[in-house]
């Protein structure tokens, strides 16, 4: 049997020759703490516009909290509809070889490379086709809603989560579910009862990553659904209104609260994917 | 009953072609060969995990070829188990009788039963990563008898163990297989462990099947070059036959003459195989036997060995010869020194050279070289 100690963990989490059992101290650090302070010295730059008056107009203003209620809905809305997706899509990626596999995975990364802007564009565009305004007229109207909020989301987010889904059932043992057949469960059960469960905590973090990527979501979302008051003004948005009218306080009041349930999402995730159960 | 008929599976670049074998009720059948040779790939045909190219599996006179896995009601145990994590070892155990929707009485007491058997019944609330290597090898095997398949598959079941716990589970499967009859197909590359459980052996090499048989005669009777190397047969010389009669060889190895039973033309090529155990050692002077080869023979080396000690020798041709210590000790073997090597004429078992096969005479005459070229040191 193979010492467990030597094994699992990330290289950090280990003793490495040279470093002669001091916490090491390398050049290298140096950057990763920059990486911090980076991030840690734009979070204070906003605080330091936060004042308490702008705080408590923003906190009493029924407009932001129209807009804290969308976020909250429409980023659910959109990662749980992801989810559902990426599900099956990436159970397809990770266990089946089939025609077209490339392409699919080359194109789950375009969200990412292609600006946000621009995919809401280009959903603007396909709804002013024959087909997409068609679909307008007998199905659900897109552009300026909440649906469209909520399509603009969904479409940001699916590739990334599709992609985290397959990396989730990759980390289960084909073996396993080959097994669970032989002993008679059809592949739906062994799905059900060994997939899954087995996945679950990585589908989760999938879930909240999707999560707080949407929440954060801008450009795909105000070309689509703009900026309107009480109707399509998520955070992000709300955000950029408040900073175009030159209200700093209350943008930093709004940025305070992204912040905070983005974070809030981090370290959940941290804690889904670090505490495994079993393995 | 299982049978395999002209199997042609594809796994990536490798072919395993044409594999034939028939599993008997109440019998285990060991498929025997190095890693690489197609075993594994061979039980995924059988167990419906890769498409078939040609040829048919029946397993208890149906056809079930294009059968999907969880019809088929064979229970298997991989090489890494596949435990599951997520499950304690009752509901691991349960899992194939809960699929199946197995109910009742009579399968309780059946699951008591083997738990009983296999002493796991104080690890029934504990996870796979509780257990220690023998428990989980018998979660498994219980896992996969539980729902009482028709056959059942093992694949190394028993390579990650040490040498106690192995024949310690050996024995465990033993009795399992003898008190309900399982017909089981073993997959190995472990002599010693297919002859403990199969009745008979299937040696694979290169995704062909090149001997089967019942377990002593492909032991003691390698039919190719190829499967005596794999087997370990100690001594491999070339020979040439002089007189052949009445059943009885002459053969002419080295600057020796044997005897062997068998029969073969006179000025054919052959390859003599004699396993080390089925050579007798004596002094000088020797004694009564009824052995029909007598060579002398000079020791060259002696090798401690546990459990016996590996003697080589100088009989014309390279010989070698296991010994127990006691009998090294009275015999007082030490290079150098002269002895009798006693080979009872049925212990020389030569492979003819029409015997190899398509593409083998490579492989007789490099085994050939190989072997003569190796001097004292080995």
């Amino acid at each position: 049997m193979m010492n467990d100690a030597g094994i699992g963990g990330s290289p950090s989490d280990r003793e490495r020759p040279g470093s002669q059992g001091r916490r090491s101290f390398a050049p290298t650090v140096l950057a990763a703490w920059a990486v911090l302070v980076v991030y840690a010295g734009l979070i204070a730059a906003a605080l330091t516009f936060v004042e308490p008056g702008g705080l408590r107009s923003v906190l009493s203003s029924p407009r932001t909290w129209y807009s804290v209620r969308l976020s909250l809905a429409a980023a659910t809305a959109a990662s749980v509809l992801g989810l559902l997706c990426a599900l099956p899509a990436g159970y397809a990626l990770s266990r089946h070889r089939f025609r077209g596999r490339g392409w699919v995975e080359t194109v789950l990364e375009l969200p990412m490379v292609v600006s946000p802007a621009a995919l809401g564009a280009m959903l603007l565009m396909a709804f002013s086709h024959p087909a997409g305004q068609w679909l307008q007229e007998h199905g659900v109207r897109f552009v300026f809603t909440v649906a469209g909020v909520v399509l603009a989301q969904f479409v940001t987010v699916l590739g990334m989560m599709v992609r985290l889904a397959k990396t989730a059932f990759d980390g289960v043992p084909v073996e396993l579910e080959t097994v669970a057949r032989t002993l008679g469960a059809s592949p739906a059960r062994v799905f059900r009862t060994v997939t899954l469960p087995l996945a679950r905590r990585e589908l989760a973090a999938a879930l909240v990553l999707g999560w707080a990527k949407a929440l954060g979501e801008f450009g795909a979302t105000i070309m689509i659904a703009g900026t309107m008051a009480m109707r399509t003004e998520t955070l992000p948005i709300a955000v950029y209104l408040r900073l175009s009218a030159a209200d700093l306080p209350g943008a930093a009041a709004l940025i305070v609260l992204l912040v905070i349930a983005g974070l809030g999402a981090l370290i959940c995730v941290r804690w889904l994917s670090g505490g495994r159960s079993h393995a | 009953m299982l049978e395999v008929r002209e199997l042609t599976v594809c796994a990536g670049t490798f072919r395993l072609r044409e594999v034939s074998l028939r599993v008997e009720p109440g019998r285990c059948h060991a498929v025997l060969g190095p890693s690489g040779c197609g075993k594994t790939t061979l039980l995924h045909g059988v167990l419906g995990l890769r498409p078939v190219e040609s040829g048919s599996v029946t397993l208890n006179g149906r056809e079930i070829t294009r059968w999907p896995v969880e019809r088929r009601g064979m229970g298997y145990v991989p090489q890494e188990l596949g435990l599951f994590p997520h499950l304690t070892v009752r509901e691991n155990i349960r899992y194939g009788l809960e699929a199946r929707g197995c109910r009742g009485a009579e399968w309780e007491r059946w699951m008591e039963e083997l738990v009983d058997v296999t002493g796991l019944g104080g690890l029934l609330d504990r996870r796979p990563n509780q257990l220690s290597g023998g428990e989980r090898q018998r979660v498994a095997l219980v896992r996969a008898l539980a729902f009482r398949p028709k056959l059942v598959l093992l694949d190394e079941p028993f390579a990650a163990l040490n040498e106690s716990l192995r024949r310690e589970l050996w024995w465990l499967l033993r009795t399992l297989q003898h008190r309900h009859g399982l017909t089981v197909l073993l997959v190995t590359h472990d002599l010693a462990e297919a002859y403990v459980l199969a009745d008979r052996v299937t040696v694979l090499l290169e995704g062909r099947v090149i001997q089967q048989g019942d377990k002593a005669a492909v032991y003691g009777r390698p039919a190719a070059p190829a499967v005596a190397q794999f087997l370990g047969v100690e001594t491999l010389q070339p020979g040439r036959v002089l007189a052949a009669g009445q059943g009885l060889v002459t053969v002419e190895v080295g600057r020796a003459r044997l005897q062997a039973l068998g029969d073969a033309q006179p000025g054919e090529s052959v390859l003599v195989s004699i396993r080390a155990e089925d050579v007798l050692l004596a002094g000088e002077a020797g004694g009564g036997s009824s052995a029909r080869n007598r060579l002398p023979a000079r020791v060259l080396r002696v090798d401690p060995g546990h459990p016996l000690w590996r003697v080589e020798l100088d009989a014309g041709f390279p010989l070698t010869a296991l010994v127990t210590r006691p009998a090294c000790e009275e015999l007082g073997l030490a290079p150098g020194q002269s002895v009798q090597a006693w080979i009872k004429a049925p212990a020389v078992h030569l492979i003819r050279a029409e015997a190899c096969g398509r593409g083998e005479s490579g492989l007789f005459r490099t085994g050939g070289r190989a072997l003569l070229s190796r001097g004292p040191e080995g």
